[in-house]
C-alpha cells in the first residue's frame, strides 16, 4: 500500500509539473499572439521564475475552485431540490408511508444517480490523450497505466471530498448521515462504471482491430435514453409519487455491482490498451487552442469539372477558370439572397392576391393582376391601376422609396460575397502565383485588377437588382414614378452601390494583401480601415436624399472612386500585394 | 553579366538576420548558399524577391566589374522556386501551363504544352489533373518548369531537393545543372552534400553574413570538416 501510494505521489508530482509548464507556456503564448500587447513582450518571459510561481498560485485556487464548484452546484442543488419536494410533499400530506428523513434520502439518491449517470456519458473519453499525457506517455515513456490510474485516483479522490463538503447542506437539512457518506462513495462507484464500460469497449475494439473511439451513434443513444427518463421523472412528482427507499437502495447495490465489475475491467486493461487508447484519442494540442484557426478546408472543395472556352487568353483565361471551379463559393450566397428575397416577395403578392381575391371577387382580382402586370411593363402608363396599400403606411413607404434608397446598401452589404471571394482569391490561386514574378508586374496585376473588378460585380449584381425590383415595387404600388425613368433611376442606384461595395473589398485586398496562409487576417491596418469603413457606412446609410440626386452623386463618386483606386492600385500593389506567413 | 549585393541588412525587431551581406554573383554558375537551419536562407531569398522589405543596402544587377552601370532587378528578372511548392490548385497542370505561356507574350515557345511535359518528366496521367492533387515532387517540376520558360536573369531556389525522392532528385539536379549558362543561379541547401555535388561555388550564410569558400578546396575531404567547423563558430564572422 504504501509503495502503491508512493508511486502515485510520484506520478502525479510529474504530472502536475509538466501540466503547470504547458499551462504557463500556453498562457504566454497566448499573450504573445494578442495584437499589439504580444509585440512588447519578451521571450525571456517564458523562463520567469517569479511568473511561473504567480501562474501556479493562481492554478492551484482555479483547481479547487472547480472541485467545489462543481459539486456545490451539482449536489447542492441536488440536495436542495429535495429538500424543496420534501416539504411540499409533507406540506400536501403526500409522504404516507415514509419518514421525512427518507423521503429526502429517496429525492435525493433518485436525482443524484440521474446526474451522475449523465455525467458519465456526457464526459469526455476517459483515455484521452491532453497534452501532458502525449508527452509524458509518447515523448517520456512513462507507463501509461500508471499515469492513467493515478490520474483516475485523483480524480476520485476530488470527487469524494468535494461531495463530502458539499454534503453539509444534506446535514444541514435533516439528512441521514449515511447519506452524506454514501453519495461520495456511490460516486466513485458510478464513477468506474463509466471507466470500466469504456474500458471494456475499446477492449472489444481492439480484439476487432478497430481504432479505440466513442462510437457517436451509440453516444447519441445513451443522451437519448437519458433524456428519456426525465418525463418520467417529472410526471412521477406532478402525481406526488416517489420511489420507496428500499427500492432506491436496491437500485444503489446494482449500481455498486456495476461499479466493481467496471473496477474489474479497469485493472483488465493493461498498460498496452492503455497506451493504445491514447493514441487514438490525441486531443488538440493546448498550444494549438492559441494559433490561429485553419480555415483553408473550407476553400479546399474544388473539382475539376469542366474547362472553359479556348477563345479566352491569359489572365481572362485565368479567372474564366477560377470562377467554373469555385461557382458554389462564390455563387451561393448571392444566388441564395436573391432567390430568398424573390420567395418572400412571392409569398408576400401571393398573400396580397388571395386577400383582394376575397374581398373583390375573381374578377376584379384577375384584373388588378392583369393591369398591375401591364402598368410594371409600361412604367405605370396603364391608367386604370388598382390599389391595395393606401394611409400613412402607404406613405411612410413611398418616402423610403424616393428619398431613402442608400437603405439598400445593408441588403447589398449583407448578399455582397466579395470579401469571401476575395479570400479564395488568395488561398487558392494568387497565393501560389505571387511567387512567380510575372505576377508582380503593375501591367499585369491591373489586368488581372479590372477583370476580377467586373467578376465581383457579375457575381453581386443579381441581389443588388432583386432588391432595387422590391424598392420599385414599393414605389409603383404606392402611386407610381415622380419623374420619367424613376424605376431605372433605382436599379442605377442599386448597381451602383453594389459596384462600389465590390471595389471596397477588392481594392483593400490588393492594398493591404491582410490574409495568412490560413485565410486568417494578418493585418492591423486592413483591420483598422475596416471599422472605419463600416462606421462611415453606418452613418451615411441613414442620410435622406432624393432619388435622383443621389443616382447623380453615387455615380460620380463611384466613378471618382474606381479611377482612383485603380491608380492607387497600379502604384502600390506591387509592393503591398504579396505573400503573409 | 553579375548580381551585386551590398551591404544589405534585415532585422526583425532587435533581432538582426541579415547583418551585413555583401556579395558578387556571377554568371553561368550555381552558388550553394549553405546554413544552418534558421540561419536565414530564406529571409535572404525574399528580401531579394521583394517580398520582405530591407532595413538597409541595395541589390542590383550589372553587365560586369569593369563597368559602375547600376541595373534594376525588375521581377521579371527573378524567378524563384520556394521550398513548399505552391502552385494554383484549382488549374490542371496543362491549363497552368497554358495561362503562363499566354501571359508571357515575350517569349516564343520553342516547343509544345506536351513536349514540356516531356523534358520536365511529368507523367503523363497527371498532366489534365487538378495541381492540388500533384505530389510534391511533381508540383516542384512544374515550379521548375516554369522557370525554365520565363528564363530569368536571376533565379533563386529554396532548397528545392527536400523531401524528393531520390529519382526526382535527380533529375531535378540534371535539369539545374543544363539550365545554369546565362543565368545567375543560387541553390540555398542545409545539406552539405547535395551543395558540394551540384554547386560551382559554395557560399556560406553564417552569422547573418555572406562568406565565400575556396572551391580548389571542393572535393578535398577536409573540405566538409572546415565548412562544418566554420559553420559551428558561432564568432566567425
Amino acid at each position: 500500500m504504501k509503495i502503491m501510494l508512493e508511486t502515485f505521489r510520484k506520478t502525479l508530482t510529474k504530472v502536475i509539473h509538466l501540466r503547470s509548464i504547458i499551462g504557463y507556456n500556453g498562457l504566454v503564448f497566448a499573450l504573445k499572439k494578442t495584437p499589439l500587447i504580444g509585440k512588447l513582450l519578451p521571450d525571456r518571459l517564458y523562463s520567469t521564475t517569479a511568473l511561473k510561481v504567480i501562474y501556479w498560485v493562481f492554478h492551484i485556487i482555479k483547481e479547487a475552485f472547480m472541485l467545489f464548484i462543481g459539486k456545490i452546484f451539482g449536489l447542492g442543488m441536488i440536495y436542495l431540490i429535495s429538500l424543496f419536494l420534501k416539504t411540499e410533499y409533507v406540506a400536501f400530506g403526500m409522504e404516507k408511508g415514509i419518514s421525512e428523513g427518507n423521503l429526502f434520502a429517496s429525492f435525493a439518491l433518485l436525482f443524484f444517480i440521474i446526474y451522475a449517470l449523465c455525467g458519465i456519458v456526457v464526459k469526455k473519453p476517459y483515455f484521452k490523450c491532453t497534452t501532458e499525457k502525449e508527452y509524458l506517455v509518447f515523448m517520456l515513456r512513462m507507463d501509461p497505466a500508471k499515469l492513467n490510474i493515478t490520474l483516475f485516483a485523483y480524480d476520485l479522490a476530488k470527487l469524494v471530498i468535494g461531495y463530502l463538503i458539499a454534503g453539509i447542506v444534506a446535514i444541514i437539512a435533516g439528512a441521514p448521515v449515511w447519506l452524506w457518506l454514501g453519495i461520495p462513495v456511490l460516486a466513485v462507484f458510478i464513477k468506474f462504471i463509466g471507466i470500466g464500460s469504456q474500458a471494456f469497449s475499446f477492449r472489444i475494439k481492439h480484439k476487432r482491430n478497430k481504432p479505440m473511439k466513442e462510437n457517436a451513434t451509440l453516444y447519441v443513444i445513451k443522451v437519448s435514453l437519458l433524456a428519456m427518463v426525465c418525463p418520467f421523472v417529472f410526471m412521477m412528482i406532478m402525481n406526488g409519487f416517489y420511489i420507496d427507499l428500499p427500492i432506491m437502495l436496491a437500485v444503489v447495490a446494482l449500481l455498486v455491482l456495476l461499479g466493481t465489475l467496471g473496477f474489474f475491467e479497469i485493472k483488465r486493461f493493461n498498460s498496452n490498451l492503455h497506451r493504445r487508447a491514447l493514441h487514438d484519442n490525441v486531443a488538440k494540442p493546448q498550444v494549438d487552442m492559441f494559433k490561429d484557426v485553419d480555415n483553408t478546408k473550407h476553400f479546399k472543395k474544388i473539382k475539376a469539372k469542366g474547362t472553359v472556352s479556348s477563345k479566352k487568353k491569359g489572365f481572362e483565361y485565368l479567372n474564366a477558370l477560377f470562377v467554373k471551379r469555385h461557382f458554389g463559393m462564390l455563387m451561393l450566397k448571392p444566388i441564395l439572397i436573391a432567390a430568398g428575397t424573390l420567395i418572400i416577395l412571392g409569398l408576400f403578392i401571393a398573400g396580397f392576391i388571395s386577400s383582394y381575391y376575397r374581398e373583390a371577387g375573381g374578377e376584379a382580382c384577375m384584373e388588378m393582376v392583369l393591369t398591375s402586370l401591364v402598368n410594371i411593363l409600361l412604367f405605370k402608363g396603364f391608367p386604370n391601376e388598382l390599389l391595395l396599400v393606401e394611409g400613412t403606411v402607404n406613405e411612410f413607404f413611398r418616402y423610403l422609396a424616393q428619398y431613402h434608397l442608400l437603405v439598400l446598401l445593408i441588403p447589398i452589404s449583407i448578399s455582397d460575397n466579395s470579401f469571401k471571394s476575395t479570400q479564395a482569391m488568395y488561398i487558392n490561386c494568387d497565393n501560389s502565383l505571387m511567387t512567380f514574378s510575372f505576377f508582380k508586374q503593375r501591367d499585369k496585376i491591373i489586368k488581372l485588377f479590372d477583370i476580377r473588378l467586373k467578376q465581383l460585380l457579375k457575381i453581386n449584381i443579381a441581389p443588388a437588382i432583386v432588391f432595387a425590383f422590391v424598392a420599385n415595387l414599393v414605389l409603383f404600388y404606392t402611386g407610381g414614378q415622380d419623374y420619367p425613368f424613376q424605376y431605372l433611376v433605382t436599379y442605377l442606384i442599386a448597381i451602383t452601390i453594389s459596384v462600389f461595395y465590390s471595389m471596397i473589398w477588392l481594392a483593400m485586398y490588393y492594398l493591404f494583401q491582410p490574409f495568412t496562409t490560413t485565410v486568417n487576417i494578418k493585418s492591423g491596418v486592413y483591420n483598422v480601415v475596416r471599422i472605419i469603413i463600416f462606421m462611415v457606412l453606418s452613418i451615411i446609410v441613414w442620410i435622406p436624399s432624393h432619388s435622383l440626386v443621389l443616382a447623380a452623386i453615387l455615380v460620380v463618386i463611384t466613378a471618382l472612386f474606381v479611377f482612383f483606386m485603380r491608380k492607387l492600385v497600379y502604384k502600390k500593389a506591387p509592393k503591398t500585394w504579396k505573400i503573409k506567413t | 553579366m553579375e548580381f551585386v549585393i551590398s551591404h544589405m541588412v534585415k532585422s526583425y525587431g532587435s533581432k538582426q538576420v541579415l547583418k551585413d551581406v555583401d556579395f558578387v554573383f556571377e554568371e553561368g554558375k550555381i552558388y550553394g548558399l549553405l546554413g544552418r537551419n534558421g540561419a536565414g536562407k530564406t529571409t535572404f531569398f525574399n528580401c531579394i524577391n521583394s517580398d520582405i522589405d530591407i532595413n538597409s543596402g541595395s541589390f542590383y544587377l550589372r553587365e560586369n566589374k569593369d563597368t559602375d552601370n547600376k541595373i534594376e532587378l525588375m521581377p521579371e528578372d527573378i524567378g524563384y522556386l520556394v521550398s513548399t511548392p505552391t502552385v494554383p490548385e484549382f488549374m490542371t497542370g496543362r491549363e497552368f501551363l497554358k495561362f503562363f505561356l499566354e501571359v508571357h507574350e515575350e517569349i516564343t515557345p520553342d516547343k509544345t504544352i506536351d513536349e514540356y511535359f516531356d523534358y520536365m518528366m511529368v507523367p503523363e496521367d497527371d498532366r489534365d489533373r487538378l495541381l492540388k492533387d500533384y505530389s510534391h515532387g511533381t508540383k516542384n517540376k512544374m515550379q521548375m518548369l516554369l522557370n525554365i520558360i520565363a528564363s530569368p536573369k536571376l533565379v533563386l531556389l529554396d532548397e528545392p531537393l527536400t523531401s524528393l525522392d531520390v529519382i526526382i532528385a535527380e533529375e531535378m539536379k540534371n535539369v539545374i545543372r543544363s539550365q545554369k549558362q546565362g543565368r545567375i543561379t543560387i541553390f540555398s541547401t542545409h545539406l552539405l552534400d547535395v551543395a558540394v555535388d551540384l554547386c560551382d561555388e559554395i557560399v556560406l550564410l553564417h552569422n547573418g553574413r555572406l562568406e565565400p569558400i575556396d572551391k580548389s578546396n571542393l572535393g578535398n575531404s577536409d573540405f566538409k570538416e572546415k565548412i562544418i567547423a566554420a559553420l559551428k563558430d558561432e564568432d566567425n564572422a
